[in-house]
This record gives C-alpha cells, structure tokens and sequence, in this order.
C-alpha cells in the first residue's frame, strides 16, 4: 500500500516535473519564435518606413546604411559565401574581402530602394532551422503579385539576419556558388577575386 | 530569375524557312529540344567535355553540390544563349515592351497562362495533388469562359490562385533522380528529368492538337510568339542585373535555378491541404 502511494506519488511527480518542463520549454521557444519574429517586424518597420518616404533617394540611401549594420550580419554572411577559400586567404586578404563584400551588400540593397516605394509586408510565421531562425514573410507591392520571403536569424550574441531566401533561393548560397565557381576557374587565388570585386565596384560609380 | 532563361525559348526565328513556319509548335520545341539534346549528348561523348571529379573533398563537396559534369559544354550552350540574348531577345523584347502598354502585355500573360493550365492540371494530377489539381480545374474553366478566353485572370479574384506545376516536378515527387544539370540554349536551366518532363508537356498542351488551316495556324504564331516576348521582356532587368552583379552569372543562374526548383518540389511535396476548397472563404 505504502509502496503503491511512494510509486504514485513518485510518478505524479515525474509527471509533474515532466509537464512543467515542457511548458517551460514551449514557453521558452514561443517567446524565441517570437522575439524573432519581433526582430524582423521592427526591422521591416523601419525600412519601409525609410523606403515609403518623401525623402530623396540618397538620403533614404544614407538612411538605410546604419539599418543594416546594426541589423544584417555582414561578416558571417561574407565569410560564408567565400566558402572553403576562407581558410585559404591570408589575414590582410580576409579583412580586404570583408571590406568589399560589405560594400557589394550594400549596394545590392540600397540599389533596389528606387524600386519598392509603396510596399508593404506582413510577418506570416516562424521556423527553427539548424542555421537558427527562419522568419517568412510576405511582400506586397502596389500592381505585383504578392511575394514569400525568408529571413534567417541567428542569434548568438544579439539577432542579426544572416540570409534572405526569395522564391526558395538563398542569397548566400547561390552567392558562395557565384563566387567559388569563380575562384576554382581562376586558380583558386583569393586576391583574384578581391581585384574582381573591387573591379565590380569600380564600374558602378 | 529562373524563368527569363526558360521562357526566352519559344521565340521567334527570324531566319527560318517559310515551311518551318508551318510546322506546329509541338514538333517545332520538340525539334530544338532534339537538335539541343543530340548536339549535347554527341558532345559529351568526348572526354574533354566532362570535368572529372576532384580529388580534393573539398573541392568534391562543391562538385556535387553544384551537380553540373559536363559543365565545359554547358558554358558553351551558356554563352550562345547570352550571344543570342543581347544580339537578338533582349532588343527585341525591350522594344516590345515599349511598343505594347501593360494592360495589354498582361492579358497575354494571362493568356498563356490559363492555356498551359491542361499541363499544369495533368502534373498535379500525377503527383496525387487532389486539391491543387482541383484549383487548375476551375482556373482553366473559369478563365475560359469569364476570363474571355483566357485573357482576363478571374480565377484568381475568385480564390484560384496561381501556382506554377510541369511535369518534370512530378517526375522529381515521384523521386525520379534529376539527373545531370544542363544548360540547353533556347530552354535554359535544365536538369536530364526536366528535359524529359518538358517533352511530356508539349503532349499535354491542347494548343498541339488544334487541326491545322491557315486561319488557326496564324493565331497559334500569334500565341506563341507574343506569349514568349512577354513572359520575356518582363525579365530582361533581372537578367540584366544577374550578369551585372555577380562575378560567375553562369554558376550564379545554376545555383539559383537549382534551388528554386528543389522549393518548388517542396512546394508540392509538403501541399496536404483537403480536397474540398474554402467555398465559404
């Protein structure tokens, strides 16, 4: 009898433990899901806000540079896309690329500005990744069909976005493809592709 | 982007003969698709046309990942497409694209559209996709008869949306292997099974059975010819950016390509909706 309570009791308390631990868990993970979509709310925020004002297209170009500092993680994502010739670069070539790659991410943003006046954009839900977290949303522009994007959010050490995926393409893998399809044809030199970068950057101004 | 490539096909040849213009638009893409595949297989027969795979893992990761063997002719079929790209389509296609307004650009679109809607019915058919199936059924009536024909998209206002299908997803839900990636000139971004899947959805275009008269055959030209100056002219910035914008655009279009496909398998693979539509949404 007294062994039936001690087990009962015991497995009411497993069970028990076991309940709070999961809704701990579930809780935990709800508000991780949430912050990240919160993340990508305020961010989208403020660039649409930027994107939607009567501003002149430099100063929204001004504008839009410290919202990406602070909120795309310009580094990883450079480091990936130069994939296994990371480790092959010397020290002075890597801070060079990252230097020029930052440049080429800003551009291609700030680049697309002029285009999207009007838009607007709906967070539609949220799912954990190995890579972390990948946040969908959805783009609305006045006379084009509606358009799903993701945004990978990683999260050590503060949210940053460390990709966009539009129409199941991921900018940063078909940009490691782009940039070590070059590399390998090329001799896998590293500063063949900063002088190339630095070329490409070159004939835009 | 994955589109331009693909849909800069059927375009016009200028320059062939006048029986050629006769010809149905099934055997005239069955054609190419023919001479493209021939010129390529009799290609890779030679070794040199094959990169071998690295020794280096490495290096081998990235040759699997991109999937692309007989990456040597590809380039090759790459740079004539883009030679007949900014010699031919993209002049032309800029200059439709000013000749034409917008609103009747998009009717084409639709049209074209709503016309492949048989195909995409078909694919979805085959990859046990009951509700989507079902949506492509009431599109393609619903355009046909409301939609004038399939010039005015009313399905969609009517809760039909789009979605894209060809039978080489199916093949791919069915876990047919992709096969070697290929670049064909006229078609683009391919893959072995998309190729054959291509080939399946000329068969089930109704558009190829349609007998053939003068009358007909002037309007089939018509379809087809301002079908794919749309569906082009509308990519010729993107295009344009890609090669403006990434140092290797032919592995940044095959990366790109490859991805979007795999989602769009996903796509298919992951819809579990019930068949019965939202009547009451």
């Amino acid at each position: 009898m007294l062994k039936t309570c001690l087990s009962f009791s015991r497995r009411t308390a497993l069970g028990l433990m076991t309940t709070a631990l999961v809704s701990v868990a579930a809780l935990s993970t709800a508000a991780h899901a949430e912050d990240a979509q919160g993340f990508v709310t305020a961010f989208g925020g403020k660039l649409v806000g930027i994107i939607n004002s009567d501003k002149s297209l430099s100063e929204k170009r001004q504008e839009v540079l410290p919202l990406l500092q602070d909120n795309v993680d310009i580094a990883t994502i450079g480091k990936f896309c130069l994939g296994r010739y990371w480790r092959s670069a010397t020290p002075e070539q890597q801070a060079e690329y990252l230097k020029l790659f930052h440049q080429v991410l800003v551009n291609a943003v700030t680049d697309k500005i002029g285009d999207y006046k009007g838009v607007s954009f709906r967070v539609t839900g949220a799912t954990n990744t190995p890579n972390g977290e990948l946040v969908s949303a959805q783009i609305m522009r006045p006379g084009q069909p509606t358009a799903d994007m993701g945004l990978l959010i990683a999260k050590d050490g503060g949210m940053k976005i460390v990709d966009m995926i539009g129409e199941g393409t991921s900018l940063r893998l078909t940009q490691r493809q782009d940039y070590s399809s070059y590399l390998a044809r090329n001799g896998g030199n590293v500063a063949t592709l900063i002088s190339a970068l630095e070329r490409q950057l070159s004939h835009r101004h | 982007m994955t589109a331009p490539l693909g849909d800069s096909d059927n375009r016009p040849e200028t320059g062939s003969a006048v029986e050629s213009r006769t010809q149905r638009r099934g055997q005239r893409k069955g054609g190419r698709l023919l001479v493209g595949l021939t010129a390529l297989l009799s290609l890779s027969a030679c070794a040199s046309w094959r990169n071998p795979p690295p020794k280096d893992p490495e290096a081998l990761a990235d040759y699997k990942e991109a999937n692309d063997p007989y990456e040597p002719v590809n380039r090759k079929m790459y740079n004539v497409q883009m030679w007949a790209y900014h010699h031919a389509l993209r002049p032309v296609g800029k200059a439709w694209a000013w000749a034409i307004p917008k609103p009747i650009r998009n009717s084409i679109d639709n049209l074209n559209q709503t016309w492949y809607m048989p195909t995409v019915f078909f694919s979805d058919v085959g990859a046990g996709k009951p509700r989507r199936a079902g949506d492509d059924f009431m599109r393609y009536i619903i355009n046909m008869t409301l939609g004038a024909a399939g010039f005015i998209d009313v399905a969609t206002s009517l809760g039909y949306p789009h979605h894209d299908s060809d039978p080489g997803l199916t093949l791919a839900t069915w876990g047919v292997p992709s096969g070697p990636y290929m670049f064909l000139p006229g078609l683009g971004p391919n893959t072995l099974r998309d190729a054959g899947g291509y080939a399946i959805a000329q068969g089930l275009s109704p558009i190829n059975y349609v007998p053939r008269g003068y009358g007909l055959l002037t309007f089939n030209w018509a379809y087809n010819i301002a079908g794919v100056l749309g569906g082009f002219s509308s990519h010729i910035d993107e295009i344009d950016q890609v090669e403006q914008d990434s140092l290797d655009p032919y592995a940044f279009i095959r990366s790109a390509w490859q991805q979007n496909r795999q989602s769009q398998v996903d796509a298919i693979r992951n819809d579990h909706r019930a068949t019965v539509p939202d009547w009451y949404n």
